[in-house]
């Protein structure tokens, strides 16, 4: 429509007898018409001159009081809402109970109503997909312990299958050494085997040591024409238990005697602590 | 109605929006016969068409520092304000289904002639001679409009007629009733008027 269209329709507008389609419309071209909303008024001004084709009836003698009675209620609810904000508003806090009017109930459409549910519904929705995602983050990071759990328990088990490996090709190799180490006055009950090749590849296994204190271990020694080589530290388990890979020096690897005595967990370069084991010389 | 008077009503409304109470009930003597005759005759029901004045004179009461003069009279406002609320309440009690209040109708003759003062007896007879100077058709449509609430393509239906013809009278209707009352009004209303 163009602005004379729109012109057509002001009479009927005045009449508020325009259909939905034509009202709407109307009302956007007025929103930015101020030649249309100027002649408008003209046309209300004529309209409402029909009114007085209606015959003046004198409404009840008790309205003008209720007129008046509702307006004073309204002036008072008023005037409450501006203590609330006035200062001093507080000292007359007192005077509140007696002037509080009840509020009036807002009407509720269907289409409130439903917009009210669809408003829940939609923060149920809400609610209940975060909750989901806190499930499923839950969940997935409790996955991702138990692998790397699994993941760790498998290294450990690879290592001590490695280990062991090692150890099997140690002693099964052909041109593997042993030596027994047997306790002495201090580790009567223990006892231990070194084995090494000719690389000087050697591991040990000790049994039955007594336990040891706290930074304390044993320490392993190569020892030929009286020169003491130290070698590693390890810490029995609870059982007395333990086992100890190490490279014994070239110089150590023939007619040499290994002796285990207790040491700083850190080491020494020279025997300190009493002998537990000592192999046969 | 005279510029004296309707200045006045200017001067009342303005007083009102500061919140005098006794400004509003002089706007309420003047024009509480005229605006219930309204309502009455667009509700038929006297029950109806008090409930709805209160709810015109609280809305005057919030709404009066709404009013512009520029952009209409006080009768204007007031009036419009007040068929406004009564056609919202039809719409309210049901689609057309119009209170069938016979008693209305006859207690409209009942007051009217006790209480109706001489400025807007002229002014009644000043529009009746417009509505009577219109073609019965076009009279028939601008009334179905403006008392029953009817949209034209309602008028259309309730008629059988045609919608175009329906807006064609309604837009002529309206032309002539401004043309008739245009220069009558003047004198009535002032400088400001049509």
């Amino acid at each position: 429509m163009v602005h004379l269209d729109y012109k057509e329709l002001l009479a009927a507008k005045a009449l508020t007898a325009l259909d939905a389609e034509d009202a709407h419309a109307l009302d956007t071209h007025l929103e930015s018409c101020g030649d249309c909303r100027s002649e408008l008024s003209a046309w209300e001004e004529t309209a409402s001159f029909i009114a007085l084709e209606a015959k003046p009836i004198e409404p009840s003698a008790q309205l003008r009081g209720l007129v008046l009675k509702s307006v004073r209620a309204e002036g008072r609810s008023q005037e409450l809402a501006r203590d609330f904000v006035e200062p001093g508003a507080e000292s007359r806090a007192g005077q509140f109970k007696s002037r509080v009017l009840p509020f009036e109930k807002p009407h509720r459409g269907v289409w409130t109503s439903l917009k009210s549910f669809g408003a829940i519904a939609a923060a149920l929705v809400i609610g209940a997909l975060i909750i989901s995602l806190l499930v499923f983050w839950q969940r997935e990071r409790a996955a991702q312990q138990e692998l790397a759990r699994l993941s760790s328990e498998m290294q450990r088990a690879k290592a001590q299958l490695d280990y062991e490996r090692a150890v099997v090709e140690l002693l099964t190799s052909p041109d593997a050494h042993m030596a027994k180490l047997a306790g002495t006055k201090d580790a009567p009950g223990a006892h231990a085997m070194l084995a090494y090749d000719k690389n000087g590849h050697a591991m040990l296994m000790a049994r039955g040591l007594p336990a040891v204190p706290k930074g304390m271990g044993y320490q392993l020694w190569y020892i030929k024409d009286n020169k003491k080589m130290p070698g590693k530290v390890f810490r029995p388990d609870a059982a007395g238990n333990g086992i100890l890979e190490d490279q014994i020096p070239a110089v150590a690897r023939d007619a040499a005697v290994f002796a285990i005595t207790l040491e700083p967990e850190s080491g020494v370069q020279a025997p300190t602590g009493s002998i537990y084991l000592v192999s046969a010389t | 109605m005279p510029p004296q008077e309707q200045g006045s009503d200017v001067e009342l409304l303005h007083a009102v929006a500061r919140g005098d109470e006794g400004a509003l009930a002089r706007l309420y003597d003047q024009y509480r016969v005229i605006l219930f005759g309204l309502l009455v005759r667009i509700l038929n029901s006297r029950e109806e068409a008090e409930d709805v004045l209160q709810e015109v004179f609280l809305q005057v009461w919030k709404r009066a520092k709404d009013f512009d003069q520029l952009r209409g009279r006080p009768f204007t406002w007031l009036v419009t304000l007040a068929r406004s609320r009564a056609i919202d309440r039809i719409r309210q009690l049901g689609a057309r289904q119009r209170l069938a209040d016979s008693a209305a109708q006859n207690a409209s003759g009942e007051a009217s002639d006790a209480v109706t003062d001489t400025l807007h007896s002229e002014q009644r007879e000043i529009v009746a001679r417009a509505l009577a100077a219109l073609p019965e058709e076009q009279r028939h449509t601008l009334n179905l409009a403006y008392f029953e609430g009817l949209t034209q393509s309602e008028i259309a239906q309730k008629l059988g007629t045609p919608l175009g013809t329906v807006k064609t009278r309604m837009r002529s209707g309206m032309i002539k009733l401004r043309e008739v009352l245009g220069e009558e009004t003047k004198s009535l209303l002032g400088p400001t008027s049509l």
